[in-house]
């Protein structure tokens, strides 16, 4: 009884840890069907979290933290969506700019706020919430039903973001416009506005997905609190193939692979035990390089995906 | 070394003096906003950097790792490469080089061998990317920013238990033999051997590589068009291969050189980030490695300037990062501001 506890609470964990990847790679999926490849959301997902710091903290509330959040994703990926739709420069470089602004804001942001060896931590987080009735189903509802709630919203965006992008128009329109926005433009359709709208949405999402490290999983800010999910959620979009449904298995890899590689470290005993612990942290980064490796050979993706577009 | 000031070189300078200018007047807000004085807060930056001749030299000193990284960087930008994996590249090196420095002990083989192996270090690190690009396409960004993450960990596991100093409480390596140490080469200052390596033989031998031969040639080949280049008869994959190893070799060398010349044994925080400082320097000297050279100095002088000035003024530490992010979006959006003024005929096109 003693070990089946335990894995269903290892499942649980790999759930939530899974959270942030499946809801930034949700977002980057959506961009990427317009074809664009945006590696700033490391940064976004940095301001999403100190934002998400910020403002509950300040407030006292989490969901105002959750709130800012979202907003702090959105203007940090609406600077990108400007470097790259309004001046036409290069996405990969654009991406990086931000990472390193984000880098940049947050680190002293936060030195300014704080000061110097000052520990802020977030009280109350935001902790699971059992969804009544279903969270007494036996087994699933312990793994599935009594979760965070950004484990819910992720949960709930697979079919929603699938929906949008392979239902509606906007989404076909995105879609012609990351096979080829040229022909795209030539039939009517306003390139650079899907393309803003699409960043949006990513820009709430993966703001969301970096509120939730500080509001959710760790209760303190520190600015390698991302520790390149972003860049995990962007493997994971390839790993996907670009598709919500790959973007939720990819990610529920990735965040069993982290849940685990803490998981084993809290059985080891004996004087290797902290060795083989600390060799343990490398082992999410290693097996999304594998993950490459065998998944990410020379695909497929949007035909259109990094290149730049003007009208002129 | 002649230069000629061509129309694009005229340009990029216009565009990086518009990028410093617009992040300085946006960290004057924020100086404003905390309650210094912003003409007081540049004076005392400046003055920590350039104050007197054992300032200067610590500038210098802090912008030989930066300038090595840049250098590296500048190669594999240049043909769009974007090697974001400096940062454990120059990990890499270092350990592989400290390694070798303390196993050889005091030999006169022993500071040649461990740059040697520094080297290899940060190439082996920079070739497992290299070669996933090459072979089977895949994106180099997101591999060599996760290698940094595996690098950074296992240099941790390294200096934590195989190769720990007994004789120190922290995880660190023991310290390296006298024969590896850089030499000193002004009394009472730290201007060790290796800044004047930097300086007098990396940058020219990088300079003449990108600038005079046909490996620089076709850099740009491959940097500009790709398909163009491979019907010009250039063999893409190997020249990508070869830029982003040849920024791995250089990454390590500025990892060996903070042992050798300053920290005296390997550490879990040898760098503060030099290998993104690199990227910031690379872009805002438009991959020119004499553009490089002066946005090495340039970071370099804040990064320490900042300090004294945090100090006197009384402001939080490490503007430098602060700065570092501005600037890095304004050296995009200066080619916006350049189109601008071009339109308006202030500059001719």
């Amino acid at each position: 009884m003693m070990e089946w506890a335990l894995i269903l609470g290892f499942i649980a964990a790999g759930i939530r840890t899974a959270s942030p990847l499946l809801l930034a790679s949700l977002g980057e999926t959506v961009v990427q069907r317009g074809g664009i490849l945006n590696l700033g959301i490391e940064g976004a997902m940095l301001m999403g979290a100190f934002s998400g710091f910020m403002g509950a903290y300040l407030t006292g509330n989490l969901w105002v933290g959750l709130l800012t959040s979202i907003i702090a994703g959105v203007l940090t990926v609406l600077i990108f969506g400007f470097l790259v739709i309004r001046i036409n420069l290069d996405q990969v470089v654009s991406g990086l700019a931000i990472n390193l602004l984000a880098m940049g804001l947050c680190l002293y942001f936060f030195r300014i706020a704080f000061s110097q060896g000052a520990f802020p931590y977030l009280g109350d987080l935001i902790g699971p919430y059992a969804i009544p009735g279903l969270s007494q189903i036996p087994v699933l509802g312990e793994v599935l039903f009594n979760q965070t709630v950004f484990v819910y919203i992720g949960l709930i965006a697979v079919p929603l973001i699938y929906f949008l992008i392979f239902k509606t128009s906007f989404g076909l329109r995105l879609r012609s416009i990351g096979e080829d926005p040229v022909v795209a433009s030539y039939l009517g359709i306003n390139v650079s506005r899907i393309r803003y709208l699409s960043l949006i949405i990513e820009g709430a999402l993966v703001g969301m997905a970096g509120g939730l490290l500080t509001i959710s999983m760790f209760n303190v800010f520190d600015s390698r609190i991302v520790a390149a999910r972003g860049f995990v959620a962007v493997s994971i979009v390839i790993l996907g193939r670009w598709n919500p449904w790959g973007a939720l298995g990819g990610s529920l890899l990735f965040g069993f692979t982290e849940a685990l590689s803490l998981w084993i470290g809290t059985f080891l005993v004996g004087p290797a035990a902290p060795s083989v612990s600390l060799l343990l942290r490398m082992l999410p980064y290693v097996v999304t390089i594998l993950a490459l490796l065998v998944g990410g050979r020379k695909v497929r993706g949007p035909a259109a995906l990094g290149s730049p577009f003007s009208k002129e | 070394m002649e230069l000629k000031l061509t129309k694009s070189t005229v340009r990029s300078i216009y565009k990086a003096v518009i990028s410093i200018a617009l992040a300085l007047v946006v960290t004057s807000v924020l100086f404003i906003a905390t309650g210094a004085n912003p003409i007081l807060a540049y004076y005392y930056i400046f003055v920590g950097a350039f104050g007197n001749l054992n300032l200067t030299v610590e500038t210098l000193v802090r912008t030989t790792p930066i300038l090595l990284v840049s250098l590296g960087l500048a190669i594999a930008f240049k043909c769009k490469v974007w090697n974001i994996g400096a940062e454990g590249q120059l990990y890499m090196g270092a350990m592989a080089g400290t390694i070798t420095a303390v196993s050889l002990g005091n030999s006169p083989l022993t500071l040649p061998a461990s740059i040697l192996v520094a080297i290899l270090g940060g190439m082996a690190w920079a070739a497992v990317p290299a070669l996933m690009k090459t072979k089977l396409g895949i994106n180099e960004v997101i591999t060599t920013f996760l290698m940094n993450y595996v690098a950074i960990y296992f240099v941790q596991w390294l200096l934590s238990f195989p190769f720990r100093s007994p004789d120190t409480l922290f995880p660190e390596s023991a310290q390296v033999p006298q024969a590896a140490v850089l030499p000193i080469l002004l009394p009472t200052t730290r201007l060790h051997l290796g800044v004047v390596l930097a300086i007098a033989v990396a940058l020219p031998l990088v300079y003449f590589l990108m600038i005079k031969t046909t490996f620089g040639y076709k850099l740009r080949a491959v940097g500009e068009n790709p398909e163009a280049a491979r019907f010009g008869g250039i063999n893409v994959s190997r020249t990508i291969f070869l830029a982003l190893v040849l920024s791995g070799a250089l990454a390590g060398i500025a990892g060996l050189f903070e042992v050798s010349g300053i920290q005296f044994r390997m550490r879990g925080s040898l760098s503060p980030g030099y290998g993104y400082t690199g990227i910031v320097v690379a872009l805002l000297g438009q991959n020119n490695p004499i553009g490089v050279f002066l946005s090495s100095i340039f970071l370099a002088a804040i990064f320490n300037g900042s300090s004294t000035m945090s100090r006197v003024l009384n402001q939080p530490q490490g503007v430098v990062d602060f700065i570092q992010g501005v600037l890095v979006i304004f050296v995009l959006g200066s080619e916006y501001i350049m189109r601008y003024l071009e339109k308006k005929g202030v500059f001719k096109a």
